[in-house]
């Protein structure tokens, strides 16, 4: 354990009171409890402020922002990490109102972070847990990307292959990285913010993935992102996720880069025959996120 | 108590005395082992101690030897080779009579407005507003409500532990002064508690005062006001707040709105962090948050917020992301069994019309908008046929100023000018409406004690006003918007019957509501029982 590990949870919610209350449970069993759990509320119109009130009155470690508008998952997260910077933790798990972390999740991920550095002298800069769907499968919207040479440090006693992307669903992030390069960004609403920002931070040094910890995520079906899969209802997201990706990839590579990515996504969705009313938005956000240059804010 | 000031008449000799006594006891703790030279003034006003402390050898300069020199002592330090501190003192000479009993001198209008305020009182009232309201906004866009971070410590280093004490458990309660004033009431109550408790009471002030209040300190051995307000500055106060704690035997501190208290946290949280950290808050200020916002910044230093009303629940939640430990705790006395709610005396259509305002003549009730919402509401009477009948209760500076408009306005025949120990209880059961258009209010227990009494409240909409008074019954905080939301709001209770008997109903229905929350002295008092009975971790 190291020798500073105030640790903060910080979990951003909307409307969906009754799973929150579970992932609050599941970390009243974890472990190593966080020191501080945060609950940021993206203006829930449901119980959720209530139901907070009532169990902050026997838990002091319970924390409540609640922001005067959704501001989307990025908006969320940011605004999270940025208080619970301010509230002085020195980690940060980061996860989602429908995650139930195992009861040693958190524990694992600690001592994985701490041993690594101790072993090899590299700070990871996050390490993320195995996101397993409801019946125990691996959760494909939450899949970690592995780095070229991911097996450098993996052993049978610690089997932590390097990466350099992770979701927001059980994250743990030291201090020092916050530090270094800032907060996610809140301009991108929802998609890519949990990607940009963990490969951001991953400039430093890669993170890692810890398999011995095991969060349940609780979605509607399992399914990755993929821009074949688009229809009318998810359009919105996609288009978010375009745009933020393609803001991304040009501040990262240029046009060149971008270029990839929109062929990229133009056979994704050839391929699926996803309507060209549908794709030619899609080819809109893409072309908004050549010029979308949001502020990366430092703290 | 333990009385630390000396009595307002008697040989200027004793006087003296008493007050080096007082200075030298502060320092000796300060300073347990050092070689101590104090160097004593007269002082020019009958308040502050202006203290200067020279740590090092201390060299005489003309200027030390001015008229208003009194003389030195020295306190020989622990050994021969002790460094020295000197301490530069002026002993406040006794307050006139005068000064005894004013806090304020009487209220004036800013000078390039003085010919408005003549001519024209409710616009010099707008203008003032509109400049609170650029505070406000100001504050809302430039004021950052960040918490300071509190680094706890690691495991790695030994903890560490409350040292054996044969002192009986005692309790630090610091105030912003001893002077009149809501936080004041709630700070002399929790000292009765803490004596209740068990705990020996250790007081502290941060303002520099006459603390006129120091004589209704409980008369208790175990109760002793510290003059650090007159002789110790403020960048001082945590070394001696933390020699305090450690020979006192002090394991709670209860703040209310004393600054210095606030700062002297790290040194306590660092060296000394068995020791549990009460705040109470009361209102939440346009220009800079006020306490509230002070006592969430320190919120990673701080126990347990105890608030009064449900605006600073809020206030916590929303700027700090606090919500476990704060505490709401009423103003109010638990009454058991559960009185009994008289009806409300206001009957639609009545011949006379009892309008009460209570509360000290500060700028915050507004006085002048009271007077104004007075002379309105005798028109309105006037030309309803209805008999007016106003009182004002209270003290402060606006007195003179209300004694003039009530002349100028002809309403001295129509409104009595009361002063602050009128049977309150008693004027309020013989009113029908109570006025309220104050600037800024937490939860003003008045509105409480009105209900009571069945006298209905009027109030402008303020801090957690909505919480006691009913919407219809709220009017804006705008100055002459004020007037005309209150001449309207008592048209209507007396032209509509329905209107009235839902007010009181709703009235009713919030007062229960109030009654059924914590008291403070049922959220403190067994923070209080806690720290009577532990002496030893």
């Amino acid at each position: 354990m190291p020798a500073l590990n105030k640790t903060a949870a910080i979990i951003v919610t909307f409307n969906r009171s009754a799973k929150l209350v579970k992932v609050l449970d599941a970390l009243d069993h974890q472990t190593r409890r966080p020191d501080i759990i945060l609950i940021v509320d993206n203006a829930s119109t449901d119980d959720t402020q209530a139901l907070m009130e009532t169990r902050a009155r026997d838990d002091d470690s319970l924390r409540y922002l609640r922001l005067p508008k959704n501001v989307g998952g990025a908006g969320g997260f940011h605004a999270g990490l940025k208080a619970a910077y301010g509230m002085g933790a020195h980690y940060f798990w980061i996860s989602d109102d429908d995650a139930y972390p195992e009861p040693d999740a958190i524990a694992n991920l600690l001592h994985a972070i701490t041993s690594f550095e101790e072993s090899h002298a590299w700070r990871p800069s996050f390490a993320c847990s195995r996101v397993e769907w409801i019946d125990g499968t691996l959760c494909e919207m939450n899949t970690p990307r592995p780095v070229w040479d991911w097996p450098r440090f993996v052993t049978a006693a610690q089997n932590w292959p390097l990466v350099d992307s992770a979701s927001f669903v059980s994250v743990l992030i030291p201090r020092w990285a916050v530090s270094e390069h800032g907060l996610p960004i809140p301009d991108y609403f929802i998609w890519f913010d949990d990607a940009e920002y963990t490969r951001r931070i991953a400039r430093s040094y890669p993170g890692i993935f810890v398999p011995e910890s095991v969060v349940l995520h609780d979605t509607p079906d399992n399914r990755g992102v993929n821009f074949g899969m688009i229809d009318e209802k998810s359009l919105w997201k996609f288009k978010y996720g375009a745009r933020n990706e393609a803001s991304f990839r040009r501040r990262e590579g240029g046009l060149v880069n971008v270029l990839a990515y929109a062929y990229g996504v133009r056979r994704q969705m050839k391929g699926a025959n996803v309507p060209k009313d549908l794709r030619r938005q899609i080819y809109g956000a893409i072309l908004k996120g050549i010029s979308f240059r949001p502020r990366i804010e430092r703290v | 108590m333990t009385s630390m000031t000396p009595p307002a008449f008697g040989t200027e000799s004793a006087h003296i005395d008493h007050e080096i006594t007082e200075a030298m006891a502060i320092y000796t703790r300060l300073y347990p082992t050092q070689k101590l030279t104090f160097i004593f003034y007269q002082g020019k006003d009958p308040i502050h101690g202006a203290p200067s402390i020279i740590e090092g050898p201390f060299t005489f300069r003309p200027h030390h030897l001015s008229p208003e020199y009194l003389g030195r002592v020295t306190r020989p330090g622990a050994g021969v080779d002790s460094p020295e501190v000197t301490i530069i003192l002026s002993i406040p000479r006794r307050p006139t009579p005068t000064e005894a009993k004013q806090t304020d001198a009487s209220w004036r209008p800013v000078r390039p407005l003085a010919r408005l305020f003549t001519a024209w009182p409710i616009g010099y009232e707008k203008i003032r507003y509109l400049a609170e309201m650029r505070r406000k906004k100001r504050r809302d866009s430039k004021m950052t409500s960040r918490g300071l971070l509190r680094g706890e410590g690691s495991g790695h280093f030994p903890p560490a532990a409350r040292p054996a004490s044969d002192k009986k458990p005692a309790i630090l309660i610091g105030m912003h002064w001893l002077e009149v004033g809501g936080a004041e009431k709630l700070g002399f109550d929790t000292i009765r508690w803490a004596l209740e408790a068990g705990l020996r009471v250790f007081v502290v002030a941060s303002v520099p005062a006459l603390q006129r209040l120091q004589t209704n300190l409980p008369d208790s051995p175990d109760v002793t006001f510290i003059r650090l307000d007159r002789y110790l500055a403020h960048d001082k106060w945590p070394r001696f707040v933390e020699r305090l704690i450690r020979d006192e035997n002090i394991g709670l501190i209860h703040n209310h709105h004393c600054i210095p208290l606030y700062e002297s946290l790290p040194q306590i949280r660092a060296i000394l962090p068995w020791v549990k950290v009460i705040d109470s808050t009361h209102i939440v200020e346009y220009a800079n948050g006020g306490y509230p916002r002070t006592s969430g910044v320190w919120s990673e230093f701080i126990d347990i917020h105890h608030v009064i009303s449900r605006e600073l629940v809020d206030y916590y939640r929303d700027n700090f992301q606090v919500i476990g430990k704060v505490k709401l705790g009423r103003m109010l006395d638990r009454v058991e069994p559960a009185r009994e709610l008289p009806a409300m005396t206001m009957t639609p259509g009545q011949n006379t019309l009892r309008v009460t305002f209570v509360g000290r003549l500060y700028y915050q009730k507004r006085p002048v908008v009271v007077v104004e919402a007075l002379r309105a509401l005798d028109k309105w009477a006037v030309a309803n046929g209805v008999q007016l009948r106003g009182r004002i209760i209270g003290e402060g500076p606006f007195l003179d100023t209300l004694r003039q408009m009530l002349k100028r306005y002809g309403l001295t025949s129509k409104v009595e000018l009361l002063p602050a120990g009128s049977p309150v209880p008693q004027i309020m059961a013989d009113s029908d409406i109570l006025l309220l258009p104050s600037n800024n209010e937490g939860l003003a227990l008045v509105c409480y004690e009105a209900i009571e009494q069945g006298c209905i409240p009027i109030s402008t909409d303020v801090g957690s006003q909505a919480e006691i008074v009913p919407a219809d019954l709220l009017v804006p905080l705008e100055p002459a918007a004020c007037v005309k939301g209150i001449v309207s709001v008592v048209d209507r209770l007396w032209k509509d019957a329905a209107f009235c008997d839902r007010q009181k109903a709703e009235l009713h229905a919030a007062w229960s509501r109030i009654a059924a929350d914590p008291t403070a002295q049922e959220i403190l008092m067994p923070v209080y029982r806690d720290a009577a009975h532990v002496t030893e971790e």
